[in-house]
């Protein structure tokens, strides 16, 4: 199922008369999520993306704008009747049920429509001539084929008769995503999903969220500020900052080609290293150090701010830019290096090979033209280079 | 350390160590041994040693022994007081507690207005429950409001010559009403603590609002509706003042038809048989104990913390 966002917006009224200010969760916000992709809402805290998921859910009314499931304008329709399964953050499974009947609960609620036999089994046809179609309730029967495909889809199958507080965090994740599965949702909508969990669970369970959302092909949307998270599981990302929408993309993509600053910011561990620059004659410097020529296209001298990846900066004895190497971390695989540089913004931290000779002291270091941007100290403080 | 200091401990104590011992287990203490005794003078002190049949005559199962023509309050707790009691037990804590959840859900839905019907629901319990039961007596007077509202002038609810039925429906309605409040403010709570996100969930799972309500309110309350239950049924067991209040005397004829077991055990004293006191009040205490007990077995499976 396709998932359309037109112009989403969403404004939380002020109070004029405490001079407290309309808040803009969301602004405008167009996006195409493709059919049966995993999709990531990504973005600091306050971005809007948890507002965004609410009103893809139905629990959160847009102030304007439309959402559409397919061919369907779903923005005035209850969050019951939009066929969404949604994994809260902190699970909200409901503690009084065991995991049974916490994944059947969805589907005691649920009415199939059914052409009605007679006795002889042939259908009954309505005053129009079309088959009569009747609505009824699952059976118990057919609630307890569904829990038990659907626990066994997210390994829960063990677990069915104990209650939540029974469970590790982990374990508690997956009933929730199975109770979210369970009636076979058109979207699967996951609210940081990984948040309450520890670092090695969250790794495992993230792998176990794309497996799961892989063997169902279910269109899936996560939220998530944790930019690793977004980029390692998800088809496509989309950048969101104070409610507007940064950039969106292949992960790689957005990665490789941040649209501005923020994204640039934002995405990458350890993060990008910012260096006060120029650009003259198409030429990238920081300091007298010209760190990258712009070939493709022809821009005007200005002033600029200067990424450098922390897997761009290499040390070479030849090299052209200068650095003070404070504190040298070994990660086994490869070294954290940080280091002081003149123009820099904050504190450089760049990442080398294990097998590096680097020590403590001044050094030189080339740079990767691939891993070097130029921003506009203008506006959104857009990639122009 | 802790020995040296042991003292300072006791001291603090002591306040409520001597109020308790002298107006709390020292009359449990004496309720327990006095039931058991004979012909108990109150006044003296003295009884003709141990007995069991002070139970046998509070039950009338063991006859007075006096002689001539028994007298008319022998039959009063197998006759009124018990059936009375048991009656207002079971019409009045369920159904309080019904209301007071439809209401306390109500309340906690509609947060305009949420502040304002608190307070008017709260306001019975900082009510004189003696003044409350007077407003109640003029609605239900045999001239009052509730006889015009349903076009039955003159006949008598609580007055003299009033039916048992009638003056218990009026009771049970005046119970019910001034216990509401304490437990609104008990769901309220409760309610409040409820993570809104369990709504979010059933709303998305198609829950509808009397489902939600069973499957989710009420479970998630139940820690809150045990408490309540447990304790309005040990207020329900001992109810008396709202005889007085409502009615003003033991019954609406001659006798005494609205007897409560308290209400007994007052009457009792104040005839001088502190000893039919006694055994009455630990009957009552063996009951409540036991229910108390059965409410919270069956609670082990049904109460979720």
């Amino acid at each position: 199922m396709e998932i359309r966002l037109k112009h989403l917006t969403k404004i939380f009224p002020g109070n004029p008369k405490k001079n407290i200010p309309d808040t803009h969760a969301v602004e405008d916000l167009n996006l195409t999520i493709p059919d049966g992709k995993l999709y990531a809402l990504l973005g600091p805290s306050g971005c809007g993306k948890s507002t965004t998921l609410n009103m893809i859910a139905g629990l959160s009314e847009p102030s304007s704008g439309e959402i559409w499931f397919g061919d369907e304008d779903v923005t005035d329709l209850s969050p019951e009747k939009r066929g969404i399964g949604l994994v809260f953050q902190n699970y909200a499974l409901y503690p009084h049920m065991t995991v049974y009947k916490n994944v059947a609960f969805p589907l005691t609620n649920l009415r199939v429509e059914e052409e009605v036999k007679d006795a002889s089994g042939n259908t009954v046809l309505d005053g129009e001539g079309k088959p009569l179609i009747k609505k009824r309730k699952l059976t118990k029967i057919e609630i307890d084929k569904l829990v038990r495909e659907t626990a066994k889809i997210v390994q829960i199958e063990e677990y069915l008769w104990r209650k939540p507080n029974q469970l590790s965090g982990g374990q508690q994740q997956r009933v929730a995503i199975a109770r979210a599965l369970v009636k076979h949702p058109r979207v699967l909508l996951l609210d940081e999903p990984l948040s309450n969990l520890d670092a090695r669970l969250r790794l495992q369970t993230r792998e176990e969220i794309r497996r799961i959302q892989k063997s169902t092909g279910i269109t899936t949307i996560f939220v998530t500020h944790d930019q690793e998270e977004a980029m390692s599981i998800s088809d496509e990302i989309v950048v969101m900052k104070l409610g507007v929408e940064q950039q969106s993309g292949l992960p790689q993509e957005v990665y490789n080609e941040p649209a501005n600053r923020f994204v640039a910011n934002f995405l990458g561990t350890p993060p990008i290293n910012f260096f006060h620059g120029e650009i003259k004659d198409n030429k990238i410097y920081v300091g007298d150090a010209m760190v990258k020529e712009i070939v493709d296209k022809k821009l005007p001298d200005q002033k600029v701010t200067v990424g450098i990846r922390p897997e761009g900066i290499v040390p070479n004895p030849k090299g052209v830019l200068p650095f003070h190497v404070d504190q040298i971390i070994t990660q086994g695989r490869d070294i954290l290096i940080q280091g002081d540089h003149p123009e820099e913004t904050r504190p450089c931290k760049f990442v080398v090979d294990a097998f590096t000779d680097v020590k403590v002291g001044d050094i030189r270091c080339d740079v990767k033209p691939h891993k070097c941007f130029a921003f506009s100290l203008e506006g959104n403080e857009e990639r122009i280079a | 350390m802790i020995k040296k200091n042991n003292w300072k401990g006791w001291l603090y104590l002591a306040p409520i160590i001597i109020l308790m011992s002298v107006f709390t287990f020292y009359p449990l203490i004496s309720t327990f041994l006095i039931a058991f005794m004979k012909n108990y003078d109150y006044q003296v002190q003295t009884s003709e040693g141990f007995t069991f049949d002070n139970f046998g005559i509070v039950l009338h199962i063991i006859p007075i022994v006096s002689g001539n023509a028994e007298p008319a309050w022998v039959t009063d707790v197998i006759e009124y007081a018990i059936p009375n009691t048991l009656i207002i037990t079971f019409v009045t804590v369920p159904l309080s507690i019904i209301i007071a959840l439809a209401i306390a859900v109500g309340l906690n839905s509609i947060p305009k207005f949420q502040k304002i019907f608190q307070t008017i629901f709260f306001i019975p319990y900082v009510t004189n429950s003696i003044a409350v039961g007077m407003v109640f007596a003029v609605l239900f007077d045999y001239k009052g409001i509730i006889n015009f509202l349903i076009g039955d002038m003159g006949s008598p609810w609580i007055d003299q010559g009033a039916p048992r039925w009638k003056a218990m429906i009026a009771l049970c309605i005046y119970i019910i009403w001034s216990s509401l409040p304490f437990k609104i403010l008990i769901f309220l709570s409760g309610l409040a603590g409820i993570d809104k996100q369990y709504y979010d969930a059933a709303k998305i799972d198609a829950a509808g609002r009397f489902k939600t309500l069973m499957h989710v309110t009420v479970p998630l309350l139940s820690p809150q509706i045990l408490y309540v239950m447990i304790t309005s049924f040990i207020g329900a067991f001992k109810e008396y003042d709202s005889v007085v209040g409502l009615i003003g005397k033991p019954g609406t004829d001659a006798g005494t038809n609205m007897y409560t077991v308290v209400y007994y055990i007052y009457d009792s004293i104040g005839r001088n048989q502190v000893d039919y006191a006694s055994a009455a009040a630990v009957l009552l205490f063996i009951v409540i104990l036991a229910f108390t007990g059965i409410q919270f077995w069956v609670s082990k499976k049904r109460v979720h913390y």
